[in-house]
């Protein structure tokens, strides 16, 4: 097998930069001489193998070096500039805030595959959300599908394996009504990567076995040649399990998919901007079907205790993932034994190759025997490739020949910090003029905002997974009172009994993404963004106080500086609120460089914050949903509804160019959904459901059709913190809002748990399966059929 | 030998890629296309008779109650004539190819154990009115065949 070695030693800035272009390393010129100059102390060229390891190991995807790396941010507000320096943004803000907060039920925080909760006394709970937007703007059914299948990984990986229990999937894409003709050559269209990107997620996830039971779709026209694609998953573990330990004299054992040139350059790939000439092998293709063979053994291996350590083959292959686990012992690898699919790989493409469902084990010799039996005995393949070593030394082999001998102390700490300038200027917001409409108008609005493709229903979506499989969803993604009256439920419930035998316990899982107030503000749009994840999970019944949550960035260039001022915004956001409420993070992810060039016209995508929240409750009999469940019943809106129409549906449908972003008072919010909890544990909650997207009408409506009740709005009972229109108000997109429903016997106790906050009762159940909104200050009455407004909801996303 | 073994859903029964297929075409704005049928073909290549290869269809890759099967013999891929409206898709060489993979395992589990290599393609068959090659080739490329990773092939 042919190995290179590469000129490096005499080559000048001009020829490294070139050096790096020609063979997709993504390595900065800082970078490229901080190689050479490795290479010059040792007095000899690189080989092929080791200059594409660095690659990979160094790159943004594996590294995270522009959260991690100097920062030097400007922010400019009326006219006073002040300058903060970031050593480490993602460490000084959003992991800060964790450590400060030192929560006792934090098992595994940002070190591991994924983090890890408390669940009960023997359990924990893993949870880890990925991106994988490049390859599904290339791939849409593929890119998606590994996408999935890679976070499942993640949390088989994470400590000596978890089980994963639930998927859940946020996909950002472009306008499916764009003409063909918008269209950059060589890109899909939006509506077909949407297809594909569903069903790529559909069918890996429902051959793997596991359910996906949460998730969010946002269409905008930012998103067009390069959508976003979030997978997670959640999985349990036993604590005594969580942590992995790699001694020097284990084994390296490769387990799962055959090696082939599939992804080869995937890392660096996702740190390049996406042109028509996109390399091809960085495609990669997934097989469920190995992958769950893979689950289902490894899980045994794990129960028998015959490994020490394990990690997916994620991006960057086996030089990551053994790279990884050998990074504080040493490695020595012969890579001829790895298995291949087809001949003809150089050693370099075994390395780093992207092929999917491969984990690597640490095995103790002792049980070299028993292991490779029992993945035998499965149908998995299974072969050892090397030995952890004690040296430090990264020694890679092909039969005799030595094909990479480096330091790991170099590989994993000698990337050069750079140090980027970021900049964010306040701008100035100004309200938008009152909003007056007729009766007439604002009846055709409010079915106008249901069916807008950012709000309307993704059953068309949802019904095509299977978010039932494994018997243990007890809030599903739809709920209603029949199968065919439904709405969209705020968050999913899972109730592990098959795992943990006797419990009543539950996992919340919910997710908050709102690029359009990004557009304005990505400070408000991360705080939004939290606190919409967390209202979802209160609204079911999670505690506030034991959420946690899952950061991921999807941002633009941020070689930038706008584009990375925005970005420090929304981490000091996420610092802020995640101290505020004292939720902390515990993993995250960040996907830059989402950005596209095609005929010299760069398009960026508009920034993305999704936050993700895990949170176990005591009891799932508890759980509330979000249907309207009897007649005579009282409904409340708690919290205040201020004028804050800017990014909202709204404003998007009136083509109303200014507004204020939502807001997200801390202090209130945390108080309000800590008595909202109370609340729903004493059990005076019938319903209940939060306003985002849409505002307070197109909630309502949700849970009216959802639950095939009329109601009857006295409009002027809700509280607004100024004057505002009847549109303006029930249109308005204000945080720390819920609807709940109240049975009358438990209304005075309910109102006395919020005594202090603001809030008012808004409306009765009525039995004429109307929606009467009334208001007498404004002089409008509307009557709209709730199968109108269900219709309406329905009838945009029917694929 | 080459065979082509093509798997298409019986008359009477439902054929859901194919209904599927014909909204889709409809969806990227181009009129009259009426009917798609599905046809999913499996090449083998390899040492085996057309005693085996019938086997491998009526046995693994066919379902007998709601699926026909034909198999096409070749000596090289050059004799092959595509058929008339018809649009094939097949994986470009070294993309993975599961299902192939997994009918190469199940071949050898029915007891043939000749070295063989599986190829999967899909095939629509269009009926419709004013259907030319530009038509068709808008359908393979706008929405059949993804070609960073598949070939289409038209006649």
């Amino acid at each position: 097998m042919k190995v290179n070695t590469i000129e490096i030693l005499k080559l000048n800035d001009k020829e490294l930069v070139e050096l790096s272009r020609k063979s997709v390393l993504s390595l900065s010129l800082v970078e490229m001489k901080e190689v050479q100059k490795y290479f010059r102390n040792i007095k000899r060229n690189p080989t092929d193998v080791e200059l594409e390891t660095i690659a990979q190991t160094w790159s943004e995807h594996c590294k995270h070096k522009t959260l991690t790396g100097n920062i030097e941010y400007c922010e400019e507000i009326n006219g006073k500039k002040k300058v903060t320096k970031y050593k480490n943004l993602l460490k000084e803000t959003i992991f800060n805030a964790t450590m400060k907060l030192n929560k006792d039920w934090c098992i595994s925080v940002f070190k591991d595959n994924a983090g890890i909760i408390d669940f009960d006394k023997t359990n924990g709970v893993a949870f880890k959300v990925e991106t994988h937007n490049h390859p599904s703007a290339l791939e849409p059914y593929g890119g998606s599908a590994t996408g999935i299948g890679g976070v499942i990984r993640d949390i088989l990986g994470v400590g000596l394996g978890a089980k994963p229990l639930a998927n859940t999937d946020v996909f950002c894409f472009g306008l499916p009504d764009t003409k063909a003709s918008e269209v950059p050559e060589g890109m899909h269209h939006p509506k077909r990567i949407a297809k594909g990107v569903v069903s790529g997620v559909r069918d890996y996830g429902n051959r793997m076995g596991i359910p996906t039971v949460n998730g969010g779709v946002f269409f905008d026209k930012g998103y067009m040649a390069n959508p976003l694609v979030y997978c997670g998953t959640m999985g349990i573990i036993p604590k005594n399990m969580s942590e992995k330990e790699v001694k020097p004299g284990d084994l390296v054992l490769v387990v799962g998919g055959r090696t082939g040139r599939d992804g080869i350059h995937g890392a660096t790939f996702s740190s390049v901007e996406l042109d028509k000439e996109s390399d091809v092998s960085a495609v990669q293709i997934g097989n469920p079907i190995v992958e769950k063979k893979v689950l289902d053994t490894m899980l045994k291996a794990r129960d028998l205790k015959l490994y020490r350590a394990v990690t997916d083959c994620g991006a960057g292959g086996l030089s990551s993932a053994a790279g990884e686990l050998g990074e504080k012992t040493g490695l020595v690898i012969q890579l001829e034994n790895v298995p291949l699919k087809y001949k003809g790989l150089a050693p370099w493409e075994i390395w780093i190759s992207e092929a999917q469902e491969r984990m690597v084990f640490a095995v103790p010799p002792k049980n070299k025997n028993k292991i490779l039996n029992l993945f035998k005995k499965e149908n998995v393949e299974a072969t050892f490739i090397g030995k952890f070593t004690n040296d430090g030394k990264l020694l890679l082999k092909y039969g005799n020949e030595v094909v990479a001998n480096m330091e790991m102390s170099f590989l994993h700490g000698g990337v050069p910090k750079p140090t980027r300038k970021a900049v964010w200027k306040q701008k100035t917001i100004k309200k938008q003029s009152p909003v007056k409409v007729s009766a007439k108008t604002l009846q055709e609005d409010i079915k106008k905002v249901l069916a807008d493709i950012n709000v309307c229903s993704r059953d068309w979506i949802i019904r095509q997974y299977d978010h039932e499989v494994q018997g243990q969803t007890v809030v599903k993604p739809l709920q209603g009172s029949s199968i065919t009256n439904l709405g969209p439920q705020d968050a999913a419930v899972i109730w592990p009994y098959t795992v943990v035998k006797g419990t009543k316990k539950g996992i919340v899982l919910s997710n908050g993404i709102n690029p359009e107030y990004g557009k304005i503000d990505t400070y408000k749009m991360t705080a939004s963004s939290i606190e919409e994840a967390m209202r979802n999970a209160v609204c079911v019944g999670a505690d506030p106080e034991k959420i946690s949550l899952l950061d991921n960035f999807c941002w633009g260039n941020p070689n930038k500086p706008e584009i990375l001022g925005s970005l420090v915004r929304a981490a000091q956001a996420a610092y802020d609120l995640s101290l505020g409420y004292g939720v902390p993070f515990i993993s995250g992810k960040d996907s830059l460089y989402n950005e596209y060039t095609i005929d010299g016209k760069t398009y960026s995508i508009p920034p993305a914050f999704l936050v993700s929240s895990m949170s176990v409750i005591e009891d799932v009999n508890k759980t509330v949903t979000m249907d309207l469940k009897d007649i005579g019943n009282d409904v409340y809106l708690l919290g205040i509804t201020n004028n804050e129409l800017g990014g909202s549906v709204y404003s998007k449908i009136k083509n109303i160019k200014s507004g204020i972003v939502p807001d997200v008072n801390v202090k209130v919010s945390k108080d309000l959904m800590k008595k909202l909890h109370k609340a729903i544990m004493e059990g005076l909650v019938e319903s209940c459901h939060d306003c985002s997207e849409g505002g307070f009408i197109t909630a309502v409506s949700e849970m009216a059709f959802a639950g095939d009740k009329g109601i009857k709005i006295d409009a002027d009972a809700i509280k607004t913190g100024e004057k505002m229109t009847l549109a303006e108000t029930v249109f308005s997109e204000s945080n720390t809002r819920f609807i709940v429903e109240v049975n009358p016997q438990n209304s005075k106790e309910f109102e006395k748990i919020f005594k202090g906050h603001v809030f008012s009762k808004i409306g009765t159940i009525t039995d004429d399966k109307n929606l009467l909104l009334v208001s007498e200050k404004s002089k409008i009455s509307i009557k709209e059929n709730i199968k109108n407004l269900q219709k309406a909801w329905q009838k945009t996303l029917q694929w | 030998m080459i065979f082509e073994i093509e798997i298409k859903t019986k008359k009477g029964f439902v054929d859901p890629q194919g209904l599927h297929t014909v909204s889709d075409i409809s969806g990227i704005g181009i009129k009259d296309i009426t009917d798609v049928s599905y046809v999913a073909v499996y090449r083998i290549s390899g040492d085996i008779t057309s005693k085996q290869a019938d086997i491998v269809a009526k046995e693994l890759l066919s379902d007998k109650i709601t699926e026909d099967y034909t198999i096409k013999q070749y000596k090289s891929l050059d004799d092959k004539i595509l058929e008339k409206n018809s649009i094939e898709v097949w994986y470009k060489h070294g993309v993975t190819d599961t299902v192939s993979e997994s009918v190469v395992k199940a071949i050898k589990d029915l007891g043939i154990k000749e070295e063989l290599v599986v190829k999967t393609g899909k095939k629509y068959c269009l009926k419709g009115k004013n259907i030319d090659d530009k038509k068709l080739k808008k359908i393979a490329t706008g929405l059949l065949a993804n070609t960073l990773i598949q070939e289409y092939l038209i006649k």
